[in-house]
């Protein structure tokens, strides 16, 4: 049950990209073409359940029994860093195909706050392994649903007569204002 | 020389300003401003770690090889960063709490990467400073700006409060509206500015730590 | 040589780096949970008024303060409850006098309602209801009318859940508190 509603809060309720912002470049950047979104959402989907394990245990066997609680931001950023890096060598050399489908979007995603949002959210929450893995998980899916949400209202926009003015990111902006109070209607679905 | 160094500092404000002509750093700009003092504080702690972060990257710019060069702009930025953090818990309790998250975030905030790799890797100590001060105030300045908007509409001091304006989805309404703005302002002036790809970022582009 | 040279750099960046955190760390870490310590004392003194002292207790998984004045004992007790709110989860702390008659106070500590509705929860007008609140049967909510009976609040309008949700944490803080102490 905790588990479930973990999942649901961050992948809906307080969706990543709509409610906390994390991950706003990619969304604004890669939301133009559905089977982009896709590919993103499902290659940065994999580095956060990969992150927030290894961060939990950077977290939980090194950093808080030796008390190093001010190395926190720096090794969790060269975890993550490192942690793209092996992927993306894993795939190529393991699975080209899929490196071939999701491997342009890897490196972007070491910049993607989203990934440091969630090792930092989950220590801060105090989650425990499980959690922490599920909390990843859930932070993704709302990532690349959000993320595909975007890219078919955008497809659709590209057919539209925009003001000059607000071609480009002031309409996927504002368009994304509106998701964000269409997703607040999900609001109440964790209460007790 | 002085007028280079104006050049340099007067760019982040205006035409290169990293918010409204950049688009970098979206996270924070639509996060931290839902009040005047949580835009400003937020921008002036990412100006602390960008002026630092700077510097010390151009001081170091001789002794870092370049294939390991963003790993060492990602450990430098992220200790000046721990030390932001560590001042305001300890002074500033409230804000720390209101930023949340946000402060650590300054981590991967593409402005400060994308200044380390394209300006203070590339020039001496003293335009690198600049650079830093006039991109962290041109930053500092749209923070405070989106955050007095939200909050003036939506505190109710101007009459009937707008609750929307406080919300999410006001954060990203009122930045698509001020960029719109500054597109038709830009239009009547210069020439015709396409939106810059937020993706094109320095940071990004090397996609982290080689 | 290379290699030596990039990796002599980068250990020598993070040592340094790490070097001079741990020295800041160690100046701030004191002012920080002198920090901690001052938002605890604010909150159980605004709970449970007249406090001079108190006991910290965690218990499972709850964590109470038991409060004492410096004339005639034990005041009370106050009690961190934490649960799900309409978006996020909702931190408060309640006060109970030493009998267990009623709430002494409420203080909402942290949450994430929607501002201008749900938010409600943190002003002062709603929180004074739950001041000699009535402590047993549990806490009920009333929609629009004014209370009638002792253990009774009136939920903020417009913010049914939020108000709901901040009765049902403090009722099941309860009855655990009640369990374990």
């Amino acid at each position: 049950m905790d588990l479930v509603l973990i999942f649901i809060s961050a992948a809906i309720v307080n969706n990543f990209v709509l409610s906390y912002f994390l991950g706003i470049c990619p969304f604004l950047g890669v939301s133009n073409k559905l089977d982009k979104a896709l590919s993103m959402g499902a290659a940065t989907t994999f580095v956060m359940v990969l992150a927030a394990a290894v961060t939990w245990l950077i977290n939980n066997l090194i950093l808080i029994p030796y008390n190093l609680p001010f190395l926190q931001y720096v090794s969790f950023i060269i975890v993550i860093a490192s942690l793209v890096q092996f992927v993306e060598m894993f795939m190529r050399k393991f699975t080209p195909p899929l490196y071939r489908s999701l491997g342009i979007f890897l490196p972007l995603i070491t910049t993607n706050c989203a990934i440091l949002g969630l090792a930092l959210l989950s220590a801060l929450r105090n989650y425990n392994f499980g959690q922490s893995v599920v909390f990843g998980l859930a932070a993704g899916v709302g990532f690349t649903l959000a993320l595909c949400i975007m890219a078919g209202i955008r497809e659709e926009l590209d057919l539209a007569p925009i003001p000059e003015p607000f071609k480009g990111a002031p309409i996927t902006l504002i368009v994304a204002g509106l998701l964000a109070l269409a997703f607040m209607g999900f609001a109440g679905l964790i209460s007790g | 020389m002085k007028k280079g160094l104006m050049f340099e500092l007067l760019k982040g404000l205006w035409d290169e300003s990293p918010t409204f002509r950049q688009l970098l750093g979206m996270c924070p700009t639509l996060a931290v401003t839902t009040s005047i003092i949580n835009g400003f504080s937020m921008g002036v702690a990412t100006l602390f770690v960008l002026l630092c972060s700077s510097v010390i990257v151009s001081l170091l710019r001789s002794a870092i090889p370049k294939e390991i060069r963003i790993a060492a702009y990602v450990v430098i930025i992220a200790a000046f960063v721990t030390v932001a953090d560590l001042f305001l818990k300890a002074n500033f309790a409230d804000i720390s709490k209101a930023l949340g998250p946000f402060v650590p975030l300054i981590v991967v905030n593409c402005i400060i990467l994308g200044r380390a790799e394209a300006f203070a890797s590339k020039h001496g100590v003293i335009p690198s400073f600049v650079d830093a001060l006039g991109m962290g105030l041109g930053f500092t300045l749209a923070l405070t700006l989106i955050g007095s908007i939200r909050e003036l509409l939506g505190s109710g001091m101007l009459g009937q409060p707008w609750v929307i304006m406080i919300l999410p989805s006001g954060a990203f309404i009122t930045l698509g509206l001020l960029i719109a703005l500054m597109n038709v302002i830009k239009d009547k002036t210069k020439a015709k500015l396409a939106p810059a790809c937020p993706l094109a970022c320095p940071g990004c582009e090397q996609g982290g730590v080689n | 040589m290379k290699i030596l040279k990039m990796i002599v750099v980068l250990t020598l960046i993070g040592l340094i780096s790490g070097g001079v955190l741990a020295y800041v760390y160690q100046w701030a870490e004191l002012k920080i949970a002198a920090n901690q310590v001052r938002e605890t004392d604010a909150a159980v003194f605004k709970v449970v008024p007249g406090t001079k002292s108190y006991k910290t207790i965690a218990k499972d998984d709850l964590t109470y303060f038991e409060c004492f004045d410096d004339v005639d004992g034990k005041l009370g007790t106050a009690i961190l409850c934490q649960g799900n709110g309409y978006q996020g989860v909702i931190k408060l702390i309640v006060g109970v006098n030493a009998d267990f008659s009623k709430f002494t106070g409420m203080s909402v500590l942290e949450q994430l309602e929607t501002p201008g509705l749900g938010a409600k929860i943190s002003e002062a007008v709603f929180q004074a209801q739950f001041n000699n609140l009535a402590a047993r049967p549990p806490i009920e909510y009333v929609k629009g009318i004014s209370p009638s009976k002792p253990n009774e609040i009136q939920a903020i309008t417009g913010a049914t859940i939020s108000s709901r949700s901040v009765v049902n944490i403090i009722n099941k803080t309860i009855e655990e508190w009640l369990r374990v102490k």
